[in-house]
C-alpha cells in the first residue's frame, strides 16, 4: 500500500470537521479582540501587569487562568491587546501559554489521563507549558519589534512606545468618535469581523493542510519510531503538528498513543497548542514568516530537549 | 465605493459561512462530523455569523475600522481581498455542502490503522458523576454495577429505563473488584439491550471490550447478538471487518475500531455500506490474549444508523 493516497471525500470530511470544530472558537477570539478594541481602554491592557518587564512576561503566562482562550482564537486577541500597548514579549507569552495553563486543559488532561498518574500529567504539562510559554516571551525580548511582528498587522507609532515597555496608547481618539454605546457596538462587531476575516483565512489553510496529511498519509509508517526516546518525542511532537487538535481535548488523543512513552506524549501536548500547521499560518497573520518559523524550531528543540532528556527521568522516578 | 462593495462582499461572506453551519445543524448532516459535547457551538455561531455579518453590511462604510490610525487590518477596505476572503472561507464550506459524502472511506480507515486495544481508546468525563463512560450498548446493570460503582444496591428490575450509554466495562473495573458482577448464569442477560426481534443488539466496541473482560465474555456467549457497523471486505471471501469509527472531537482524530466476521455465502455490500450482522460472537485464545470472532448467520444491508460515530 502506498505511504500517500489522497481521496476528495476523505479531505473534505477530515476539512469539514475541523472547520465545524474551529471556527466557533476563531470567532470567540474575533469577538473578544473586537470588545477589547473598542471598550477596553489602553491604560487597563498594560495597567494590570508589573511594570518590570520580566515580572510582566511571567504575570502574562498566567492570564489563561482567568481568560482561557484556545490556541485558535488567541492570535486576534493578543494582536488587539499588543495594539493596545501589550508588549509584544506579554503577548508571545500569553499567546504560547493561554491554550495550555488554563482550567479547561488541566481538567480535560486531567480526565484523559484517569488511571494514568492524572495528577502529575496536570501538573507537568501546565508547568512545563508555563515554562516554556515564559523562556519564549524572554527570548523575544532580544529583538525589535520590527523584526518580528509583520508589517502593518500592529501599529507600531513612531513616537515612544516600544513594544517591550510598558506604554498605554491614549484612547482618545475612539472615545471622541465612538462616545455612544451602540456607535462602539457596532465598531466592536466590525473590527471583530475584520479580525475574524484576517484569522480564518489562515486557519482555513491550515486545517486544509491538516486534512490532507490526516487522510492521505499511512498513519503506520510513524509507528516504529515509539521505540527511542528521542525519535519517539520527535514524532509525537510532528504528530501533534499535523493533526493541529485543540488544546482542550487533545490529551485524549494522547491517551491514546499508549506505545509512546509518556514523557513523549507530554511533548504532543505542550508543543501542539504552541505550534502546528494551522498556527503556523495563524501565526503569519501577526509575525514576521522567518520570525514564526524560528519560533517554530525553538519550542521544538526546546520542547524535545526537556522532554526526552529531563522528563524521561521524572516519569523513570515515579516508576511510569 | 470601494469600501462599500468591500463591505458588502465580507459581509455576504460571514452570512454564507453562518448559513453552511444552521445548515449542517438543522439538517442532521452535522452529526457524523462532531462529538456530541462540540455540536451545540456550531448552531449558535451560525447565528452570530449571520448577525454580525448583516451588521457588517449595513453599517455605514470604514465606520470603526478600526480607530485612527490604528487600523491592523491589511486592505481593509479592498474587494480584491473580500473576494480572496469569500474564496477561502465560504467556497470551501460551501463545496463541502454540496460534494461531502459525510463520511470516510476505505481509504482512510486503512491509513489510521485500526484501534488494537480497545482498553485505550479516550473515554469522556460523564457529567453526570465521576464515572466515565464510553459508548457502550450493554448498559451498567448487566454488570452488577450501579452508578456509583458500588454495586452496593439491589439490581433494577425494570430495564426500559436503563441508560444505554453504560460505564466503560474495559480494564479499570475488573469484575474481581466489583462482586455484584453476575456470571452471565444469574439472569443479568436480561438487562441487555435487545432488537425489535429479540436479538441481543451490542455495539463493535461491546464485543470487543468482552475480549478483555471475563464477565461480558458470559454474558453474551451463546447468545444471538445484532452488530451494526461498516462493511470492510478482506482478501478471504469468507471474511471481514465490521468497522466503526471513534471520535473524539471531530471526524478529523476519528479511529477505527473493527469486528472480525466470519460468513459464508455471497456477500452483495458495498465497501464501507453500513449493514447488520446477526450471529454468535466466539472467543477464543491466542497466547495470553482473548480474539473475538463474529460467526454471521444472516448479513444484511441497512440504512446508516442516526449515529454513524461511536464516542
Amino acid at each position: 500500500m502506498s505511504w500517500f493516497t489522497f481521496s476528495w471525500q476523505n479531505f473534505l470530511f477530515s476539512f469539514l470537521a475541523l472547520a465545524f470544530e474551529g471556527l466557533p472558537f476563531v470567532l470567540v477570539g474575533s469577538l473578544i479582540s473586537g470588545a477589547i478594541a473598542a471598550f477596553v481602554p489602553s491604560r487597563i491592557i498594560t495597567g494590570v501587569l508589573p511594570k518590570n518587564g520580566y515580572l510582566a512576561t511571567l504575570a502574562s503566562g498566567l492570564l489563561g487562568l482567568c481568560f482561557p482562550v484556545c490556541e485558535c482564537g488567541i492570535v486576534p486577541v493578543v494582536r488587539r491587546l499588543i495594539n493596545k500597548g501589550l508588549p509584544v514579549s506579554c503577548g508571545v507569552t500569553f499567546m504560547l501559554a493561554s491554550p495550555i495553563v488554563n482550567p479547561i486543559v488541566a481538567f480535560s488532561t486531567f480526565a484523559a489521563f484517569r488511571g494514568q498518574a492524572p495528577w502529575l500529567n496536570v501538573s507537568v504539562r501546565l508547568g512545563f507549558g508555563y515554562l516554556i510559554a515564559v523562556l519564549a516571551g524572554f527570548s523575544v525580548r532580544r529583538f525589535s519589534p520590527k523584526e518580528i511582528l509583520r508589517e502593518g498587522a500592529v501599529k507600531i507609532p513612531s513616537r515612544k512606545r516600544l513594544a517591550f515597555q510598558i506604554s498605554p496608547l491614549p484612547d482618545a481618539v475612539l472615545n471622541d468618535l465612538e462616545s455612544g454605546f451602540v456607535q462602539k457596538l457596532i465598531a466592536a462587531v466590525r473590527m471583530a469581523c475584520d479580525d475574524f476575516i484576517d484569522t480564518a483565512i489562515y486557519f482555513m489553510i491550515g486545517a486544509a493542510v491538516a486534512a490532507t496529511f490526516n487522510t492521505a498519509v499511512d498513519q503506520q509508517v510513524i509507528l516504529p519510531l515509539a521505540l527511542d526516546p528521542t525519535l519517539s518525542t520527535i514524532a509525537m511532537m510532528a504528530i501533534a503538528t499535523v493533526l493541529t487538535l485543540c488544546s482542550t481535548s487533545d490529551a485524549f488523543i494522547a491517551a491514546t498513543f499508549v506505545s509512546f512513552p509518556l514523557f513523549a506524549r507530554m511533548a504532543f501536548m505542550v508543543f501542539g497548542p504552541m505550534f502546528d500547521l494551522k498556527l503556523f499560518f495563524l501565526y503569519s497573520v501577526l509575525f514576521k514568516k522567518r520570525f514564526v518559523i524560528g519560533l517554530g524550531i525553538g519550542l521544538f528543540l526546546a520542547i524535545g530537549i526537556i522532554s526526552s532528556r529531563f522528563l524521561i527521568y521524572l516519569y523513570a522516578s515515579q516508576g511510569l | 465605493m470601494r469600501a462599500k462593495a468591500s463591505d458588502i462582499l465580507n459581509g455576504l461572506t460571514l452570512v454564507g459561512v453562518g448559513i453552511v453551519l444552521l445548515d449542517f445543524f438543522f439538517t442532521g448532516r452535522l452529526d457524523p462530523y462532531l462529538h456530541p459535547q462540540f455540536r451545540p457551538f456550531t448552531p449558535i455561531a451560525g447565528v452570530i455569523f449571520c448577525t454580525i455579518g448583516l451588521v457588517y453590511a449595513a453599517a455605514k462604510p470604514g465606520a470603526g475600522c478600526c480607530v485612527d490610525g490604528e487600523c491592523i487590518h491589511e486592505n481593509a477596505t479592498s474587494p480584491l481581498r473580500s473576494v480572496v476572503a469569500m474564496l477561502l472561507l465560504f467556497a470551501p464550506l460551501a463545496a463541502g455542502v454540496a460534494l461531502s459524502k459525510d463520511s470516510f472511506d476505505q481509504q482512510a480507515v486503512l491509513n489510521r490503522g485500526f484501534v488494537q486495544d480497545i482498553t485505550k481508546l479516550p473515554v469522556h468525563v460523564n457529567t453526570g458523576g465521576p464515572e466515565q463512560q464510553v459508548d457502550q450498548a450493554i448498559p451498567p446493570e448487566a454488570l452488577g454495577a450501579d452508578k456509583d460503582g458500588v454495586a452496593s444496591q439491589p439490581l433494577p428490575q425494570d430495564t426500559s429505563a436503563a441508560p444505554t450509554n453504560g460505564v466503560a466495562a474495559g480494564g479499570d473495573q475488573p469484575d474481581q473488584a466489583n462482586p455484584a458482577v453476575p456470571n452471565g448464569g444469574d439472569g443479568s442477560a436480561q438487562y441487555l439491550p435487545k432488537a425489535p426481534d429479540g436479538n441481543v443488539a451490542l455495539e463493535v466496541t461491546d464485543l470487543l471490550y468482552a475480549e478483555q473482560e471475563e464477565s461480558l465474555r458470559k454474558i453474551v456467549g451463546g447468545k444471538t447478538i445484532e452488530v451494526v457497523g461498516q462493511y470492510l471486505p478482506s482478501a478471504d471471501t469468507k471474511q471481514f471487518k465490521l468497522v466503526r469509527m471513534f471520535i473524539v472531537c471531530c471526524a478529523a482524530d476519528a479511529r477505527p475500531v473493527a469486528l472480525p466476521v466470519e460468513a459464508s455465502g455471497q456477500m452483495n455490500v458495498s465497501e464501507m455500506g453500513w449493514i447488520r450482522v446477526t450471529g454468535k460472537a466466539a472467543f477464543t485464545q491466542i497466547g495470553d490474549r482473548t480474539h473475538v470472532v463474529m460467526k454471521a448467520d444472516k448479513v444484511e444491508s441497512i440504512d446508516p444508523p442516526p449515529e454513524a460515530m461511536l464516542y
